[in-house]
């Protein structure tokens, strides 16, 4: 792919200043990096996967003045994308943050296990959201993700996140055609004893497989009943979009 | 031909009065007589010269209205003009009135189309023409209507613009309203005190154009619901907010445009006032002591706002504006309360959250409109029913304009505002004597209701009432002046903020002037910012298509919103609150930033946390989140996010739903200007940037 190759991963593609909805109680800026390893068929994110050469490349330097500029009011730095743990300049990159004293959020799909352990390691995060794409099995797991994906990885960072003592949630976007109630329940099993759960609606206006375009999400009720079966092995399940 | 005797005539006239009447001349001579200043000698020589008229057309039915013109054209042949405006017939076309009976109004996106509401707009219409031929001077007339300034509601001309009230007076004198068919005592139960309020609310909408508020609605209720259990007062919250977004009745079939103000804390000046509880009688305790009563019911109202209607729907009314004090820090069980009402801004986007800081104290209402409480009104809060202020009209500046006139002049800018200053305030001192004549009629005038004296004062306190001065498009004059928009440049910024103090002090300088209360107001300009931006393509060109907002080639056209900064940049929401707050010390009668939050659903933690460093860090009154909905009509599910089809069952019979200005309503209902603007909105998303990063703010 013409766009991976010309474009590396981890550049800060995308940000925004103040967002409610990334970092639970706080008021946090959120950096979106290039680069995925990953193709769910939903992800509302692509063009920083697929095309990430069309856009400016936003300079640190600016990005630090607009933090300083609004200091006492943004709590904290969310690291998004794309897939940050691709870039081996992310530490740096938190560093960064860290040293203009803003706590950092990442955001992962937790196919990086080594680079989340050494991170967690040297405590430089505060908060980490990652995603779920299916029940932890090889074949559903691939079909969630639009590539193949073994799920050790993933095992392995549910366990590294359990075990770092740090706050983190789990977040799962549920897309009709990929993930059904059972999906729902057999996933719940999987992971029960996590604190913090997050289901996503499927947002059908502009995914990156457009044949889901026609597909209906799952409705209020739907939804409400997946956090019903969840909330029997979570602490807390919240329904977000 | 002219000696035709007329009794040879079988003409015969078609009477306003649903009457055929055959032809009399004299009927022409007294009315010339009756209403205009001629002598009879020249009205007879004109009915004369109208009759010879109609016999040479060989009519045989005529209509008054027709006579009515032609005798006007002779006034004017005779070069009496003073008397042809004095004869003027209003009214409307027939094909105005067909359009109007089958096709919606889009002015007012609150009234809905219906028969109601098409006597509404007929009304309407007569009343405006009358406002501006017979109520004001010719010179405030033609600003209106060349679009220097906008007098609002028109078509309301006969009575005040809005109120805000006290539940107390209901609850104290019961529902005793002049030419009522039946009087009701105090009332004794609870769900009787909502029925009365909802029915003073819609005998008062009756009397006003603008919003119905009311103040400390959940703590003024708490005396009714001691020993109530938690589902009962959830129960009545829920029939409230039911009452008043389902009570589709008053002016033209719109809901009451109503507004509750909720305390968590009991307000300093309510604290040790004695509170009437059941039957209007004292309960021997004061309001300090029914807190407990007062949270529980502002928790239920909230709990309903959060459910919504029927179909998930937010409630478009009541608004309910919570006040945001030093002491709502200070009292228990704050901090839930908060999250509950960032709840339901983030789910449903109600909750207005109305900065009250220091010792201020007032009541809100409207698309954003307060009243600042002074000390006058403190005092009366030991009798709290004293409490009902009104704005008596609202006068909007058109401040582009002013740029296209001096072309980057400042000197002449700031004199050209203070023309339009004193033009505004010549527009509201006329209608004061308007409405002060109305008034004096008393219980058998038009405005009986508003005369009322149960506590032996009218109901209107005409000595209270503030004259509203608005702005639209400050951002565009600035930009001509300067060059650019207010967020482009802190020069342009300081430009915005140098022109709206200029505004205030005159403002005040008219207010000694004048011995009235003139303050600035953040026009709402539902329709105002369209009609301006029109107005002005149409009178200064090329000019005005380099200011304009919005898409020109599809006439969706607009200017920014009184003091706002551009909608469609990418300002985030801390700036937004900051430097648009900067103005709102300013703008005494009330301003409000939005933020417009689109499809995103955000967290009620990260909302309070934000809406407590609004209240600590900035200068802001007001804030709002206002996200958006699609409601499907075929499966009857709200979705968040403004969508074409419903993404539950694929049907496009969808209604999209968000704030148009101060309040939630159907797109589908919109202006064009209006819908320029939606499509302008930054709704805080990310921004991938397609060129060279853009200027700082």
């Amino acid at each position: 792919m013409k766009a991976i190759n010309t474009c590396p991963a981890g550049q800060i593609k995308g940000f925004i200043e103040t967002s409610f909805s990334d970092w639970p109680g706080k008021v946090a800026a959120v950096v979106f990096l290039s680069g995925c390893n990953l193709r769910c068929p939903y992800c509302h994110n692509y063009t920083l996967v697929l095309s990430p050469h069309f856009y400016e490349t936003i300079p640190r330097p600016w990005i630090a003045s607009r933090l300083r500029e609004f200091s006492g009011w943004i709590d904290g730095v969310v690291i998004s994308g794309g897939e940050p743990c691709l870039s081996p300049r992310l530490p740096q990159l938190i560093r960064f943050f860290r040293h203009l004293s803003f706590p950092v959020k990442l955001d992962t799909n937790g196919t990086k296990p080594e680079l989340l352990a050494a991170l967690l390691e040297d405590g430089l995060l505060d908060y980490v959201a990652m995603d779920v794409k299916a029940p932890l099995d090889d074949i559903r797991y691939s079909r969630c993700a639009g590539v193949p994906q073994s799920v050790s990885p993933i095992r392995r960072s549910l366990a590294i996140l359990a075990q770092s003592g740090i706050e983190y949630e789990l977040r799962m976007t549920v897309c009709p055609s990929l993930t059904t109630r059972e999906d729902i329940q057999d996933l719940a099993r999987q992971i029960e004893g996590v604190k913090r759960f997050v289901l996503q609606g499927f947002n059908p206006k502009d995914p990156l497989r457009p044949e889901l375009k026609s597909v209906s999400p799952y409705s209020r009720q739907e939804m409400l009943e997946f956090q019903r079966i969840l909330k029997e092995y979570v602490a807390e399940c919240t329904v977000a979009g | 031909m002219s000696n035709v005797e007329t009794t040879d005539m079988a003409l015969f006239v078609r009477t306003s009065e649903e009457d055929f009447r055959s032809w009399d001349r004299q009927k022409i001579v007294d009315a010339l007589v009756r209403e205009t200043y001629i002598d009879e000698d020249t009205a007879i020589r004109i009915s004369k010269e109208v009759e010879s008229q109609i016999i040479a057309s060989n009519l045989k039915i005529i209509t008054a209205p027709l006579i009515r013109e032609l005798v006007d054209a002779k006034l004017i042949e005779h070069g009496l003009e003073r008397a042809r405006w004095m004869h003027t017939r209003l009214g409307m076309p027939l094909y105005d009135v067909n359009q109007l009976i089958l096709h919606p109004n889009r002015e007012n996106a609150n009234v809905p189309h219906g028969p109601e509401a098409t006597n509404l707009t007929l009304a309407e219409h007569i009343k405006k023409e009358y406002a501006l031929l017979a109520l004001f001077s010719q010179e405030v007339a033609d600003a209106h209507l060349r679009g220097d300034i906008h007098i609002h509601d028109l078509g309301f001309c006969d009575r005040p613009y809005c109120s805000g009230q006290s539940l107390e007076y209901v609850k104290k004198f019961g529902l005793n309203l002049p030419n009522a068919l039946s009087m009701a005592k105090p009332a004794k139960h609870p769900e009787v005190l909502l029925a009365h309020m909802v029915k003073f609310a819609a005998a008062l909408q009756g009397n006003f154009a603008g919003a119905i508020g009311w103040d400390a609605v959940n703590l003024f209720f708490a005396p009714y619901l001691s020993g109530m259990s938690d589902r009962e007062i959830r129960q009545l919250a829920q029939i409230m907010i039911f009452e008043f977004s389902q009570q589709a009745v008053a002016r033209g079939g719109q809901a009451i445009f109503s507004d509750i103000n909720i305390y968590w804390e009991v307000p300093s000046h309510f604290e040790n006032v004695p509170a009437i509880g059941p039957g209007g009688i004292y309960t021997g305790k004061t309001y300090g002591q029914y807190l407990e009563e007062s949270q529980r019911f502002a928790r239920a109202l909230f709990d309903v706002y959060l459910e919504g209607d029927a179909s998930g729907r937010p409630f478009f009314f009541p608004k309910p504006l919570v006040h945001i004090t030093e002491k709502f820090f200070k009292t228990p069980g704050h901090q839930d309360f908060l999250f509950h009402i960032c709840e339901v801004a983030a789910e449903k986007g109600n909750t207005y959250f109305v900065f009250d800081r220091g010792d201020t104290a007032k009541i809100s209402e409207c698309c954003r409109l307060s009243f600042k409480l002074r000390a006058e009104d403190l005092e009366d809060a030991k009798e709290p029913w004293k409490m009902r202020y009104c704005a008596l009209q609202n006068v909007t500046l058109n401040l582009p304009r002013v740029g296209y006139e001096v072309k980057g002049d400042n000197c002449r800018l700031f004199e050209r505002l203070g023309d339009l200053m004193e033009l505004a305030a010549e527009a509201h001192m006329q209608k004061r004597v308007f409405i002060e004549k109305l008034l004096a009629l008393g219980e058998s005038g038009p405005l009986s209701l508003l005369t009322m004296s149960r506590d032996g004062e009218p109901y209107l306190r005409l000595e209270r009432a503030s004259h509203l001065i608005g702005m639209v498009g400050l951002n565009e004059l600035v930009k001509i002046q300067t060059g650019q928009e207010m967020h482009e440049s802190k020069e342009a910024f300081m430009m915005g903020l140098k022109i709206i103090s200029h505004l205030k002090l005159l403002a005040d300088r008219l207010s000694s002037k004048h011995k009235m209360h003139f303050v600035l107001e953040q026009t709402p300009a539902e329709s105002t910012s369209y009609r301006f931006a029109k107005l002005d393509l149409r009178h200064y060109g090329s000019a005005a298509e380099k200011t304009v907002q919005g898409d020109l080639a599809k006439g969706e056209v607009y200017y920014t919103n009184s003091t706002y900064l551009n909608v469609s940049a990418p300002i985030n929401p801390i700036e937004r609150v900051r430097q648009e707050g900067l103005f709102h010390p300013l703008i005494e009668a009330g301003a409000l930033t939005h933020i417009w939050l689109g499809e995103a659903r955000p967290s009620r933690e990260s909302l309070a946390n934000f809406v407590v460093k609004t209240f600590q860090k900035t200068l802001n009154d007001q804030i709002a989140f206002s996200p958006e909905f699609t409601t499907c009509n075929s499966c009857s599910q709200t979705a968040r996010g403004l969508k074409e089809t419903c993404p539950y069952c694929g049907s496009d019979q969808v209604d999209g739903i968000t704030r148009i200005t101060g309040y939630f309503t159907k797109i589908s209902s919109w202006n064009k200007g209006k819908r320029g603007e939606l499509r302008d909105r930054y709704r805080n998303q990310i921004y991938l940037q397609r060129e060279s990063v853009g200027n700082e703010i």
